[in-house]
């Protein structure tokens, strides 16, 4: 029975079923069969979503959108190109730059790639960069922003594992800032073999003013991070509490908001949320019937009768999840996997908050993996560039974010240092 | 069938932009009496999730209609046009018999809902249900129109 949900799901995802009723109807497939009463449906929907943790997801895109609509990704931009502009390939280390300080707003990589893409795409196409190169620094760059707090993801498997949400924000941060670093080495090691373009170096007061521009916005990520982790704020009370200061800053500082565009901004922000709230719902009746046929424990009795040995085990779990993320997306693809293989996981003595990071950065760079990586689709078609041009030029990117994701497998406490230092 | 959809439409956003002040306003509330009052009221978070379930609801159909929910286009890609549009609405209709089957069944779950209170406010659970009545009827709604629009197209 259990393959019969399973191949439906997959049979759904290959004819383009949106993932979430991909996952809805393989459910019903499966209820149908059983012969479990169809009344399981909106019982598992509703007790899915009436979650008080996952009200900050709504929350944290709103306060990313509002914040946003006051021209904050040009203003990002300017920034970082004002900082770094002035070192070969700086446009390239901007965009990564960009990306790095953009998380902290958004949270997610697809709309990291399309908003920063629409503007840095063309613009180091002008300067001489190569396309693809372009495209896939953006997409590359992208995927540091489900790591770096206020993280969708992490929140999510929060919410799946009952772990604190302030310990997994910090558990993200150093890894993320690693895998920025890393790209933007790469993107400086290429820029000078081909001898890219950079700036003329700004002044103080050029750098001052740049800052003062986003100094509003970056010090929303500070009032999130900090307000979870000195235990001033839930993270659905700082997101709400983002919200707020996101108004506040949209209206009286950028005055960019107006009645008009908040209503569509709201509007914009709720059916984001709702889509990813339906993929929550029926991913928890999907879990339920996992649950009811015994798949988790199949799945860790099968990994664990290869092997105990728990980098042995890690690799498996890498190996796998990377697959999937390069298929599927990081929302979906975690609320399916993330608790079953959480269990192999702790089997083997793994911190839970570790594994989760490791889960999150491997579902990321699938984002970017070949073919079907879905970051670069998007980058790809904002620079009108093939997709095999923009995979190619992706490699050494992939290579940097791999490489990462082996530090953070091997050593634990580039995850757990901080929850340690602040949350112990 | 247009005077309907934008009717439709419009009570959905209305209902999706009231739920959601709703969830902020009740969460700032909450925020508000844990600093500056004495005791924190106890149905904040109940009233900030009721709200949020029935934003979520509301924008679901939302959602729908302007393609806010993720697939996969490897595949699809490689179809021809006629392949395409047989595929399309292949996906409406097993979207429609899914919501479907959830309206139906979540008037069973009110029901279910009717003699049980909420924790704090003691309200009925069937009105926090209601929501996916909402959620399931609203997506019905608008797969209903694509699958008409797609099979009107294909005559």
């Amino acid at each position: 029975m259990i393959g019969v949900l399973i191949i439906v799901f997959i049979v759904g995802l290959i004819l383009r079923f949106p993932i979430a009723f991909s996952l809805g109807f393989s459910c019903l497939v499966y209820v149908l069969l059983a012969g479990i009463p169809l009344i399981v449906l909106p019982m598992k929907m509703y007790s899915g979503i009436d979650v008080f943790i996952l009200l900050s997801i709504p929350g944290f895109i709103l306060a990313g959108n509002l914040m946003n609509a006051g021209g904050l990704t040009e203003k990002i931009i300017g920034f970082c190109n004002h900082l770094l502009g002035h070192i070969r390939g700086g446009l390239a280390l901007a965009n990564i730059g960009a990306s790095m300080l953009f998380a902290g707003i958004s949270g997610t990589a697809v709309s990291d790639t399309a908003s920063i893409g629409a503007i840095l795409i063309p613009a180091m196409k002008k300067e001489g960069y190569g396309a693809g190169f372009s495209c896939s620094v953006t997409a590359s760059s992208s995927t540091v922003g489900p790591i770096i707090p206020p993280s969708v993801p992490m929140i999510i498997a929060a919410t799946l594992t009952g772990l604190s949400v302030g310990r997994l924000f910090l558990a993200g941060a150093v890894p993320g800032l690693l895998l920025g670093i890393g790209l933007m080495v790469v993107a400086y090691y290429i820029s000078a073999k081909k001898n890219y373009p950079k700036h003329p170096r700004s002044s103080l007061k050029q750098v001052g003013r740049a800052f003062v521009d986003t100094f509003w916005a970056l010090l929303m990520t500070f009032i999130i991070l900090f307000g979870i982790i000195g235990g001033v704020f839930t993270p659905t009370e700082a997101s709400i509490v983002a919200v707020f200061y996101a108004l506040l800053i949209g209206t009286l500082v950028y005055r960019k908001l107006n009645f008009s565009n908040l209503q569509s901004i709201v509007l914009d922000s709720m059916k984001t949320s709702a889509s990813l709230m339906v993929l929550v719902g029926f991913a928890n009746l999907f879990g339920w019937i996992l649950i009811t046929e015994r798949f988790p424990q199949l799945i860790a009795g099968a990994i664990l009768d290869f092997s105990t040995n728990k980098y042995v085990v890690l690799l498996l779990i890498n190996l796998l999840l990377i697959f999937v993320g390069t298929f599927m997306e990081t929302i979906a693809a975690l609320l399916i996997l993330f608790p079953i293989l959480l269990k192999v996981a702790i089997a083997v003595e793994v911190d839970p908050v570790h594994f989760a990071v490791i889960a999150v950065l491997n579902l990321i760079i699938g984002l970017t993996t070949p073919p079907v990586g879905v970051c670069l689709f998007v980058a790809s078609s904002i620079g009108k560039v093939s997709l095999t041009e923009v995979s190619r030029a992706t490699m050494p990117f992939l290579a940097v974010s791999l490489l990462v994701l082996v530090l953070v497998t091997l050593f634990p406490d580039l995850a757990l240092f901080l929850p340690r230092l602040f949350m112990d | 069938m247009n005077q309907t959809t934008r009717l439709i439409t419009y009570l959905l956003r209305l209902g999706t932009l009231l739920s959601a002040a709703g969830f902020i306003a009740s969460t700032l509330i909450q925020i508000y009496a844990r600093f500056f009052m004495e005791s924190a009221p106890s149905w904040t978070e109940e009233v900030a999730r009721f709200f949020f379930v029935y934003a979520m609801s509301f924008a679901a159909g939302i959602a729908l209609k302007d393609h806010y929910y993720v697939s996969l286009d490897v595949f699809y890609n490689r179809l021809n046009d006629k392949q395409k549009s047989r595929l399309r609405v292949g996906i409406s209709l097993c979207t429609l018999v899914l919501f479907l089957i959830l309206t139906l069944f979540s008037v069973q779950f009110i029901v279910l809902g009717i003699p049980e209170k909420s924790p704090s406010l003691g309200l009925t659970m069937a009105l926090a249900f209601g929501s996916m009545f909402i959620m399931g009827a609203s997506v019905s709604f608008y797969a209903f129109i694509d699958t008409i629009n797609l099979l009107k197209k294909q005559s």
